[in-house]
């Protein structure tokens, strides 16, 4: 446990208390939490989008796609929640009666991201598939929009953004008017809903990994983005790069750029020493106790999901789940926090498949 | 001798003329005779003998996928999202059966190509399965079964040939447990000769440019000289490393009229951008030009990239449709040029992967049930042989491991799979054990 510093300059300790762990058919993709009727829905490899009753523990399927489902947030009218899968479909849910809907088909391929803008307007979704494009097998040039963008509520395409594939992250700004995408080669773009316009990009080679031995060829990325409450950074999250692609043992990283900024300078980064090893796939930012969580894998170190202070960058608190968590969730007062991943798929005992799908209910308190 | 050449090599060569000095070797030379120097002059520069290397009737092309790949992401898709994974299946040029969405250019030439879904092998960790599906058998110390690419580099190359019987392509000087392998002894009781002349990374081969400041004519009375003492000494010394040396001249010698063959920029540009950018689908293409220069046995491999425990899905978008090109181009090359029929192509790795995800969305190793495909000489057009459940978890028709394979593949080549091999002081070994038979089904 370590101090943490608020806005108003408070120092504060914080601490977690395991709720619950909800076990659902299949590993868990993507997550969102409703503050409206205290209820998460979860996007499946299953393909099952769900209702989760942390309560209860009872799940209840209101859609599915295809193939995996990606991700899901609340959608801008009440009772209603969008999906997106690797069937490329976003699918718009009637909560109540568990019925579609509008479904556009947003990608030729896979959705990798999907994000509505704080302000509810806007949906955006990234895809891209990796091909090889170079002797290094560097990733080929999009065959179609890597990232789209669509009016929240009815799905009319609003916007088409050119990136390299694979988009594995995408974030709005707060004030709605930016959207962010980061890819496999550690690529962030950032365009101006307002003008179509692409007004920053650059480079970190911090989160990619070209294989010196075993893999010639590119494995990791960005995998998760989010703007700093005042919109005037970004916060990239990933693995950091490894000799062997296949190990999955990257630094666990977080950096910080002042994307509004002339060359779009690196700000602030994990430290070293309280960084482990392993992937994170998930960010997640609490405005208003100016903290956030990262959350992942954990190949070698202490943990899995870690809190860190906004202001400080420092590490304020840590958990090991067990598993591969792929999203992380405050609620809004920020004293719930939901960890939503997968364990391993084990074999089918008497014709029955074990549930692998894992949701971590955490709360949280700092105590002055 | 075989077995002490195998042996000398394990131990780091203990007998003193294994380490004699290249001057001791030549001063150890008799007079001359260059009434018997023009006997030698030209062999292996002649276009004659180049032909005489391409009517090598029967080669053979290993698309070695290192690591293992998936069944489920190529030759055996399953429905059921439960293990089939993201990836849907498509349907084939052949009635009824389905290969991997990722897998569509494959999937129209099915019908040129058998597939066999119902390998059971025994193996789980690399470095064994690697072993054990070079040489088909599992090992038996201290005698080293040689790998199928010595096998058929001794039976369907010629020794004096200029171009090398046994060339392994792979770029990627590491590689974790195929590293351990290419470090060791492949052509086991074959000898050294048999074993791959191994080329990677920018795929020339150095130091084989003859010097600019001598004449052709003179370049090869030199080296007709130096054969012909060579070969007296050999013979009245009986001399191992005599011999051995006279056979790495033989190779460098052939190599200098071969070396273009491996230099991918003499290739046409359209060739190269067929079979795509990337390092295993420019191997392959280099494999395509040695056969048609008459290259016994060429196996392709790059690194072992197919053992993707984490992220495997998304690793996995990329080098399927690489590999499904790259397959589509190569077959279909060796039909248009006639090769098909006489040049066999196998497409395989160690095992195959689970049907179940790691915590970290990767399949892990799976020898039970796995697929591997093959085409061209001696092979059936459009067959598909065995069968796993509807998960993919058990062979549930026609279990098939190494020796099964090892026999298919040298009687589709025409070489007779349980012969003896005839090597002083072996016990009793042959090309396939226990009389295994080969798939049948699959063979014409």
């Amino acid at each position: 446990m370590k101090a943490e510093s608020t806005p108003s300059g408070d120092i504060l300790t914080l601490k977690s208390e395991h709720q619950a762990t909800i076990e659902v058919p299949a590993g868990v993709l993507g997550a969102t939490w409703d503050n409206r009727t205290s209820q998460l829905y979860t996007a499946c490899m299953d393909g099952q989008v769900l209702s989760v009753d942390l309560d209860s523990k009872e799940t209840r399927s209101i859609g599915n796609h295809e193939s995996y489902a990606s991700g899901i947030v609340m959608g801008p009218e009440e009772e209603t929640v969008i999906s997106s899968g690797y069937d490329g479909l976003i699918i718009w849910h009637d909560i109540k009666s568990r019925r579609p809907i509008h479904v556009v088909e947003a990608h030729k391929f896979w959705s990798w991201r999907l994000s509505i803008s704080p302000n509810g307007k806007h949906l955006a979704s990234s895809t891209g598939q990796y091909r090889s494009g170079g002797y290094k097998y560097e990733p080929a040039a999009e065959t179609e929009p890597s990232l789209r963008v669509f009016d929240a509520r009815n799905g009319t395409l609003s916007h088409s953004f050119s990136h390299i594939p694979p988009v594995t992250s995408i974030a709005f700004s707060p004030n709605s008017q930016f959207l962010a995408a980061g890819n496999l080669m550690g690529e962030i773009k950032v365009f101006d809903l307002s003008t179509d316009q692409l007004i920053a990009e650059w480079e970190s080679k911090d989160f990619t990994s070209w294989g010196i031995i075993k893999s010639h060829h590119y494995i990791g990325g960005i995998f998760d983005l989010s703007f700093t409450p005042d919109g005037e950074e970004l916060i990239a999250c990933g693995m950091g790069p490894m000799r062997d692609p296949m190990a999955g043992n990257g630094k666990q990283t977080w950096q910080r750029f002042a994307w509004k900024e002339r060359e779009h300078p690196l700000t602030a980064e994990i430290a070293s020493n309280e960084a482990g090893k392993g992937l994170m796939e998930s960010l997640a930012v609490d405005s208003d106790r100016h903290r956030f969580a990262m959350a992942g894998r954990l190949a070698q170190g202490q943990w899995n999901t870690a809190i860190f202070d906004l202001n400080s960058g420092s590490l304020l608190h840590s958990i090991d789940t067990k598993m591969r968590t792929t999203k992380a969730l405050f609620s809004a007062q920020g004293s719930d926090l939901f960890l939503c991943g997968a364990g391993s798929q084990k074999p089918p005992k008497e014709g029955q498949w074990p549930d692998f799908g894992r949701v971590h209910h955490y709360t949280l308190s700092a105590e002055s | 001798m075989a077995f002490q050449r195998a042996e000398a090599l394990r131990r780091g060569c203990p007998r003193s003329d294994h380490t004699m000095h290249r001057r001791l070797f030549l001063q150890g030379m008799g007079a001359s005779s260059l009434a018997s120097m023009m006997s030698w002059t030209g062999l292996f520069t002649s276009p004659q003998a180049l032909e005489a290397a391409k009517r090598s009737s029967k080669h053979c092309i290993l698309l070695w996928l290192c690591g293992a790949p998936s069944q489920f992401e190529t030759w055996d898709p399953k429905q059921n999202i439960r293990t089939r994974g993201p990836f849907g299946s498509i349907p084939t040029s052949i009635p009824g059966v389905h290969f991997s969405e990722l897998m569509p250019r494959c999937a129209s030439i099915a019908h040129k190509l058998s597939v066999v879904r119902s390998m059971s092998t025994k193996p789980s960790e690399h470095f064994q399965a690697i072993d054990r599906l070079n040489r088909g058998d599992a090992p038996r110390p201290p005698f080293i079964r040689p790998a199928l690419g010595s096998v058929l580099g001794q039976q369907l190359g010629q020794l004096d040939s200029p171009i090398p019987n046994f060339v392994l392509l792979d770029p990627c000087p590491e590689g974790n447990e195929f590293k351990s392998f290419k470090a060791g002894n492949w052509a086991g009781w074959l000898g050294a000769e048999y074993g791959p002349m191994r080329v990677g990374g920018e795929f020339k081969i150095p130091n084989v440019e003859k010097l600019a400041d001598i004449t052709t004519e003179d370049h090869e009375e030199r080296e007709a000289l130096r054969r012909f003492l060579a070969k007296k000494y050999e013979n009245e010394s009986k001399s191992e490393a005599a011999a051995s040396q006279n056979a790495v001249f033989e190779r460098v010698k052939g190599l200098m009229s071969t070396a273009h063959l491996f230099d991918l920029e003499s290739l046409p540009a359209a060739d190269r951008e067929r079979y795509g950018p990337g390092t295993f689908g420019q191997h392959t293409l280099l494999a395509r030009n040695l056969v048609e220069n008459g290259a016994p046995f060429v196996m392709v491999a790059n690194g072992m990239p197919w053992d993707c425990h984490v992220l495997h899905h998304e690793n996995y978008q990329m080098l399927v449709p690489d590999l499904d090109n790259i397959i589509f181009q190569l077959v279909n090359d060796l039909e248009e040029r006639s090769l098909l029929d006489d040049t066999l192509v196998v497409m395989m790795g160690e095992f195959g992967r689970t049907p179940w995800l790691n915590a970290s969305r990767g399949r892990d190793h799976y020898p039970n049930a796995w697929s591997l495909a093959m085409a061209g000489c001696g092979i059936q057009k459009g067959s598909v042989v065995g069968a796993t459940d509807d998960l993919g978890i058990e062979v549930v028709d026609s279990p098939f491991d190494e020796k099964n394979l090892f026999a298919t593949i040298f009687s589709a080549l025409g070489i007779d799979p349980h012969t003896e091999y005839e090597l002083p002081g072996l016990p009793t070994f042959h090309r396939v054990e226990e009389s295994t038979q080969p798939i049948q089904q699959i063979l014409l």
